[in-house]
């Protein structure tokens, strides 16, 4: 069979839209059998493939800002495909990179723990299991079968919900279809989001909402030429493959460092 | 037989040679590493069929459709029903979170029956047949000494099917005291009462309005139907629509507004009063309206013009007077402006006078039951049960006055005054209480002033709950008769409150329940089948279900199927039939009681100088603070500068703490003339100075250790202010300080 | 009791104070040994780690052990290879405090990953790209190397040597030494590249992050350097260490003042080098990130700009210029002080490229993190240490590591009755004609 042509499977994130809800924290902990413990009020502990980040613009009352911004694993294609931050270093290629689809995997069974790969993610998206993973009586029932439990020792992060994309390959597979349509593979959160602030699919499809919303420039590792469109540090060269959209300057100005005669924006302050 | 060094040396060299040859330890490496990734304690789902349950989330009035993903008879994923009208696949993470409440370890197993004393956790499993004769024994004596009208009952809601046999039950019974929790729907129905003569539920035409003015409502921070204010606050950004957030502080309602105008809290009426000025005078209003369809006009226009002019506003409420001409044309000529009230998640009722003002901002532009405005919507009554028999002992329970003074002479339009039952048992003026039912409430937790409801529950010498949990109530009530969860019961689930098309949901059973529990209906049944006569006559059902699959009559099927059912054609009611009083027209002043709409300011509790600085609550989607308290996930996500280990943090304004020597983290005492309490601090740029905020939804005591001691419950640090208009609990804040420890 | 076992020609302190001595230092190195099973049995939750913080203290440690240990390498290098054969009286230490740091360091790393015992898929699935994969591989292979330079030393005792086979076979390895010394060489030079590479390709953290070239960053070729610089000078300061313990002078002045020279060149080219790449990391590198260079030292007092001045100056030039001078090295004080400083500055050259790494905000709106190690990982990075010791008393005591010993401490001839007990000529007659 022929095969498809390469996706890049990727995320857009409407900040001015994004409530700051939740809601795709928890679609997504339910969805990937995220574990939990009595306090996860240290977050520096506290797995969550997706967390959603509370900004503020440091000006004083009454000109206080809020932006949240949800940040789940960006995918990174480093400036070559697959020479992303973290599947560079993996010693033991328990973390990949799929030409494929643009996806990050990261294979439990495989991962020995050294945590090289958090090291090397700037954007705190990877975690580790530091205890057993254990769930109160009974609570084991809700969990899925698509996604295994992860062992203590091994790191983990958002899959961009791979274990869908399996599904929707393998039910196009069985009616014959070789592609699959853009509603067919949705990750949890995009599909949770009350807000409609999150929307998912192929930046290599012209028409797909991704593309459209952001226009990434190939030519140029993606970058957005959508003017509202922004990468988190974009000036790494990490290439990620989530984009965030933003009508206000100052939230667009915290994606990235800047010198102070690049831009005289005071420092964001990061809440929670 | 001899072994030379020699030979012993070559015997441990060339053994060692051949093991590490041979394949064992490469075999037993291998098993280690593979025994590492199925370690028994690391559980692993087991696979099966995958199907999918249409159903409705009950978590919260909400009424958002969800569809339950499962794999043989297990749920494992609850996510939002595509193409729902309330939700169209969205859900909140408190909806998403719903199976750890159903497999959760908070889950009450089996009827329980108090052993020693109340609130000291001791529990004793009973049957159901026991658990509901002790009830009827109970609620027999009580009817045998004439005493029915000493039992209350206490619910969430007072729509739908369970409701309304409770409500049927107390009535055939002999009681008039069913309780509804308090909400701003209190408020609201009052002013539709006052001012449009009307019984009936607001509604709001958000997705057709295209300038919302919220006087401190929490659009995203859960008031409402949480999951269409969600999808509203989307399509107004889409479509430019202007959202000026009115609060002290910079919610996340505020953050994400076009304008956020920070008030001096408690003075909302007084802005509401003061941009009506500027309309009249500037004769912005609808004079249309005004004149064909409304009462009262030229009096409240004296009122309004002779005291509210933007300078005395602008002194009240901090907000400088160009900034109120502003935003008072901008309203106005808005072409569908509409005005909401209800601080927070709406949990709280507002003043009268307060709501109406609103309301009567609202009717200057015009803009009642019409598009994009508020809507008096009369409930879709689908419930036509037989008219109930009352026997004598019935009819002399019910001739008695409520026990919380709704409907009195005082407090004559008033429905459900649940937070003055405390009082009312504590200082012991009326009749006392003999047994109370608790269902899809928990007032121990909810209500304001923990200490004083605690202390009217312990006179109260039988408490009933019927909560799935194990929340503050049933932990302090002597009998516990578990329903299902919502995801293993029918249960129908009226439009939520403030949506203007007529939906109704069903809940239904996605699996097997999981303990041995009881619907709340089918138990209510078989207590008035216990107690015989008139009482089990007007429950002429076997079952709840047949009880249910009546009503719902010709839409069962549709419910059963697709979960919901939406009229699309709406009922645009004409203005000419929206008025119900006796001038036929909308009252700017109650023909009743002369009330008109104006600022009278609420005060709250605490002496100035001993007590610096105003304490409001805040409220947080990520923090559930009804009945159902936050499940483990849901509590994942409040952030680390709101909850540390136990401690909760009082947000305050860097300004403020410099002038009180505080820093961020740092440990106090918060005390208010109600409680006191060690929080830590959190340095907010987005809170006016003066006034600290805690959340709402910490601090439970019940529930599990996923819950449990963090943070503390802002209500045990408030007390109650009525509204002497309504009866209502107005409190809005309290005063406060903040000592180092 | 075990003067048997004793080298001849040199004399050691009573056994009682011997085992004194060692059970002293056992004591924690049980203490260790319990933190470590701790870590095995229950996880890494017994240390005080988490997602920000996922290298710490004993990570430093390892990179800390096998930057002092590289003075195995180069002296071996310098002896063998190149030929000074006044350092063949101090080779031998230096191949034990080198054997002891880099089986430390494996130690380290068996504790240090989450799930021990897959840890050998780093071998297995081996990703060539992985800085990680080739310290692991150039790590083993040179712990290999470092054992089979330090059985000779071990067949060189008095009872085992009497054993004619392993007095052949510790005549052998002496033989083909010079291999295993280049090989060594060649894979300490690439281990130590790569863990300072492990660092600088983390192009995510531009605090980390070197250009370079090919696939090495420029950390690649300062830790080697660094090493070769600063692993004599660990090799000086235990020797002497041990002779102040001792109370005896073990290795000859030129020796030490041959190698403390060398050292001292390396030092100053090592630190000319780490300035230039610093000043074109912080000129260039950051800037194009947004990095200015105070956006890497916090306010806070671990992770000032004083660590780059300590780091540099105090800890690289300073001893670099003691060592190259001949008054310096020659002066015992101004010596100690020098190879003291640049221990210290070598190690923290690891700690910064390790844990500063990990505070150091990259998002703008993450936060510096501080880390506080727990008692356990304290136990652990504190159980190669008492190892170490050990390792260095029984050696001393029962294995000629001293050449010069005997030489620079001569004693009265042991009683020749003594001697005749102790020697199984029988025995060793009877293995003669087979070994022939
Ligand atoms: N120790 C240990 N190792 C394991 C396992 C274990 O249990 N223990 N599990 C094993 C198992 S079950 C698996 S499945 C593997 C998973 O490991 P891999 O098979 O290495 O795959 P992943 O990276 O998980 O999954 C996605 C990869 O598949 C490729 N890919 C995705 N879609 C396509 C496609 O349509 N065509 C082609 N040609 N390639 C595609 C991408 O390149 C991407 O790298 O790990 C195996 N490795
Ligand atoms: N997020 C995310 N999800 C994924 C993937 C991913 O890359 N990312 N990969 C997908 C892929 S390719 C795969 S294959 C799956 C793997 O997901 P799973 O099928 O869950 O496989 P493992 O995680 O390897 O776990 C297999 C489990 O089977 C159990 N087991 C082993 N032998 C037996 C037996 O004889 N009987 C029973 N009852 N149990 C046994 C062991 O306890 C072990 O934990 O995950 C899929 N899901
Ligand atoms: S669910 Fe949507 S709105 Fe809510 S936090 Fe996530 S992205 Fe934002
Ligand atoms: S965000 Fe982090 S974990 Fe995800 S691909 Fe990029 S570097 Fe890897
Ligand atoms: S922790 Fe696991 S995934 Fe990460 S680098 Fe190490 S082996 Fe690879
Ligand atoms: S894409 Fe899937 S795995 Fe990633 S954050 Fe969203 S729900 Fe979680
Ligand atoms: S908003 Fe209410 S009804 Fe909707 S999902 Fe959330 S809890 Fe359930
Ligand atoms: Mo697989």
């Amino acid at each position: 069979m022929k095969h498809n042509k390469a996706q890049k499977f990727g995320m857009v994130i409407d900040l001015d839209k994004c409530t700051g809800c939740g809601s795709c924290m928890v679609a997504c902990m339910s969805e990937n059998n995220v574990p939990f413990r009595k306090d996860e009020s240290d977050k520096f502990l506290s797995i969550t493939w997706m967390r959603v980040y509370r900004l503020t613009n440091g000006k004083p009352f009454p000109n206080t800002d809020i932006c949240y911004l949800p940040r789940p694993c960006m995918q990174c294609a480093g400036q070559h495909e697959g020479h992303s931050p973290c599947v560079s270093v993996c010693p033991a290629i328990a973390t990949d990179y799929s030409t494929e689809t643009g996806i990050v995997s990261q294979i439990y069974t495989r991962c020995f723990g050294c945590r090289y790969c958090m090291a090397s993610c700037p954007y705190h998206a990877r975690y580790f299991n530091w205890w057993d993973p254990i769930w109160p009586d009974g609570m084991e029932k809700y969990l899925s079968p698509n996604v295994s439990p992860r062992m203590r020792g091994v790191v983990e992060k958002c899959s961009f919900c791979f274990h869908r994309y399996q599904l929707a390959k393998e039910k196009a597979f069985m009616e014959g279809r070789r592609n699959i349509e853009e509603n067919e593979y949705q990750t949890a959160c995009t599909q949770a989001c009350p807000a409609g602030a999150v929307t998912f699919g192929d930046l290599n499809n012209p028409d797909h909402a991704v593309y459209n919303l952001v226009k990434p420039d190939h030519k140029h590792s993606g970058r957005p030429t959508n003017p509202h469109a922004f990468r988190l540090l974009e000036r790494l060269g990490t290439n990620p493959k989530v984009y965030y959209l933003s009508s206000r300057k100052w939230v667009r100005q915290v994606g990235d460092n800047y010198l102070k005669n690049e831009a005289k924006v005071k420092k964001p302050v990061h809440h929670g | 037989m001899k072994i030379g060094r020699r030979g012993f040396l070559s015997f441990v060299i060339g053994g060692a040679a051949g093991t590490a040859l041979s394949p064992l330890p490469w075999k037993l490496t291998d098993d280690s590493s593979i025994w590492t990734q199925m370690w028994p304690w690391t559980p692993v789902p087991k696979d099966g069929e995958t199907s999918y349950v249409n159903s409705v989330c009950t978590l919260c009035s909400g009424g958002c459709g969800i569809t339950v993903r499962k794999i043989d008879e297990r749920a494992v994923k609850i996510e939002g029903m595509k193409g729902h009208p309330i939700n169209n696949g969205g859900a909140c993470l408190l909806g998403l979170s719903g199976l750890q409440l159903l497999y959760g370890p908070t889950r009450i197993k089996s009827p329980l029956k108090r052993t020693g004393k109340r609130g000291q956790g001791g529990w004793e499993k009973i049957s159901w047949k026991a658990a509901v004769s002790e009830v009827v024994e109970k609620l027999g004596n009580l009817r045998s000494k004439s005493q029915s009208h000493t039992v209350g009952f206490v619910s969430g809601s007072d729509r739908g099917t369970i409701p309304r046999l409770f409500e049927r039950f107390l009535t055939a019974y002999g009681s008039p005291n069913l309780m509804r929790m308090p909400s701003v729907r209190d408020s609201y129905e009052l002013t539709l009462h006052m001012m449009q003569g009307v019984q009936a539920l607001p509604g709001f035409d958000f997705e057709n309005a295209d300038f919302i003015l919220s006087l401190g409502s929490g659009i995203i921070d859960g008031w409402g139907s949480p999951v269409r204010m969600f999808r509203a606050n989307s399509a107004w950004q889409n479509a430019n629509v202007k959202v000026i957030q009115i609060e002290p502080r910079l919610s996340n309602t505020a953050a994400k507004s076009s304008k956020w105008i920070p008030i001096n809290p408690g003075t909302e009426t007084a802005l509401v009063m003061g941009l009506a000025h500027v309309i009249i005078k500037e004769y912005l209003y609808d004079t249309g309206f005004i004149l064909n369809y409304t009462n009262g006009f030229e009096d409240w226009k004296r009122l309004v013009m002779d005291n509210y002019s933007p300078d005395s506003v602008a002194a009240i409420t901090g907000i400088d007077s160009g900034t109120i001409v502003v935003l008072a044309r901008s309203f106005a000529n808005a072409s569908r402006p509409l005005a909401i009230c209800g601080r927070g998640d709406g949990s709280s009722p507002v003043s009268l006078k307060g709501c109406t003002a609103v309301h009567a901002l609202n009717a200057l532009v015009g803009n009642v039951n019409k598009k994009g405005g508020v809507w008096a919507v009369s409930d879709t009554d689908y419930i036509s049960w037989p008219e109930i028999e009352m026997d004598s002992k019935a009819a002399a329970g019910m001739q008695h006055e409520r026990l919380d003074g709704a409907g009195s002479k005082k407090y004559l339009f008033s429905r459900y005054l649940m937070n003055r039952l405390p009082e009312t048992v504590n200082s012991g003026a009326q009749y006392p209480l003999q047994a109370l039912f608790v269902s899809g409430a928990n007032p121990l937790y909810t209500l304001h002033d923990t200490k004083s409801t605690e202390k009217a529950f312990d006179k109260i010498p039988f408490v009933v709950s019927f909560s799935s949990y194990m929340d503050e109530t049933a932990q302090n009530a002597d009998l516990i008769l578990p329903n299902h969860v919502f995801l293993e019961r029918y249960e129908d689930v009226p439009a939520p409150v403030g949506l203007i098309q007529p939906v109704i949901g069903l809940a239904k059973p996605v699996v097997e329940p999981q303990f041995n529990t009881r619907h709340v209906g089918d138990v209510i049944i078989r207590m008035a089948k216990g107690l015989g006569g008139s009482v089990a006559d007007a429950f002429p059902w076997d079952s709840y279900y047949s009880c249910l699959k009546e009503t719902l009559n010709d839409n069962w099927e549709t419910l059963v199927d697709k979960g919901f059912r939406s009229d699309t054609e709406l009922m645009n009611p004409t203005l000419e039939s929206s008025f119900d009083t006796v001038s036929g027209k909308f009252e700017f002043i109650n023909p009743d009681t002369g009330s008109m709409p104006q600022f009278k300011p609420v005060s709250i509790e605490g002496d100035e100088k001993l007590y610096p600085l105003v304490l409001i609550p805040y409220d947080s989607i990520r923090l559930a603070n009804s009945y159902i308290g936050d499940p483990p996930f849901a509590i994942k996500t409040v952030e680390d500068t709101v909850l540390k280990g136990k401690y909760v943090f009082v947000e305050i304004n860097p300004k403020t703490a410099r002038s009180a020597g505080l820093h961020e983290g740092q440990r106090v005492l918060l005390i208010t003339p109600k409680g006191k309490a060690e929080v830590k601090i959190h340095l907010f740029e987005g809170i006016m100075p003066g006034i600290i905020a805690l959340p709402r939804g910490l601090g439970h005591t019940a529930f599990d250790d996923y819950l449990a001691g963090k943070g503390i419950n802002f209500n045990t640090l408030i007390g109650t202010v009525e509204d002497p208009d309504s009866g209502m609990d107005t409190a809005w804040g309290i005063r406060a300080k903040l000592s180092k420890v | 009791m075990d003067s048997a076992l004793i080298p001849k020609g040199v004399k050691r302190c009573p056994l009682w104070q011997f085992l004194l001595f060692t059970g002293a230092v056992g004591i924690v190195l049980l203490w260790g040994v319990y933190a470590m099973l701790l870590c095995w049995f229950k996880g890494l939750n017994q240390t005080n780690m988490n997602d920000y913080y996922g290298f710490a203290l004993w990570i430093w440690a390892d990179l800390a052990v096998i930057a002092v240990g590289g003075g195995a390498f180069f002296t071996g290098l310098l002896r063998y290879i190149f030929g000074k054969d006044a350092l063949k009286n101090i080779i031998n230490y230096a191949v034990l405090i080198g054997f002891i740091c880099y089986s430390s360091a494996l130690l380290i790393l068996a504790i240090d990953i989450g799930q021990p015992l897959r840890g050998w898929f780093i071998f297995w699935h081996a990703n060539v790209h992985s800085m990680l994969t080739e310290v692991a591989f150039c790590l083993s292979a040179y712990f290999g190397v470092l054992t089979i330079e330090y059985i000779p030393l071990i067949l060189e005792n008095r009872q085992i040597d009497k054993v004619p086979f392993f007095h052949h076979l510790g005549h052998n390895m002496h033989e083909i030494m010079a291999v295993f010394a280049a090989t060594g060489a060649f894979l300490s030079f690439f281990h130590q590249g790569s863990l300072g590479g492990v660092a600088g390709v983390l192009y995510g953290r531009p605090f980390a992050f070197r250009e370079g070239i090919f696939i090495w960053p420029w950390t690649f070729f300062l830790y080697t350097w660094s090493a070769a610089a600063c692993g004599p000078c660990f090799t000086i300061l235990v020797t002497k260490i041990t002779e102040k313990v001792v109370r005896k002078k073990l290795v000859k002045d030129n020796a030490i003042e041959l190698l403390a020279k060398i050292s001292g060149w390396m030092l100053l080219t090592y630190t000319m080098a780490k300035t230039y790449d610093t000043w074109y990391w912080f000129t260039v590198t950051a800037p194009s990130k947004g990095f200015a260079l105070m956006d890497f030292y916090s306010n806070n007092p671990l992770y000032g700009i004083w660590m780059l001045v300590v780091e540099i100056g105090i800890c690289g030039l300073i001893p670099a210029v003691i060592l190259i001078t001949d008054k310096g090295r020659k002066n015992s004080m101004t010596l100690w002080i020098a190879v003291i400083l640049a221990v210290i500055g070598v190690c923290l050259n690891r700690w910064v490229m390790v844990l500063q790494v990990m505070a150091v905000p990259v998002m703008t709106f993450d936060q510096w993190v501080l880390y506080i190690p727990s008692w356990q990982e304290v136990a652990t990075t504190i159980l190669p240490l008492a190892y170490g010791i050990i390792l260095i008393a029984i050696s001393y005591r029962y294995l000629p590591v001293f050449p010069n010993e005997p030489e620079l401490n001569p004693i009265e001839p042991l009683n020749e009755e003594e001697t005749a007990v102790e020697s199984p000529v029988e025995l060793e007659q009877e293995l003669k004609p087979a070994e022939a």
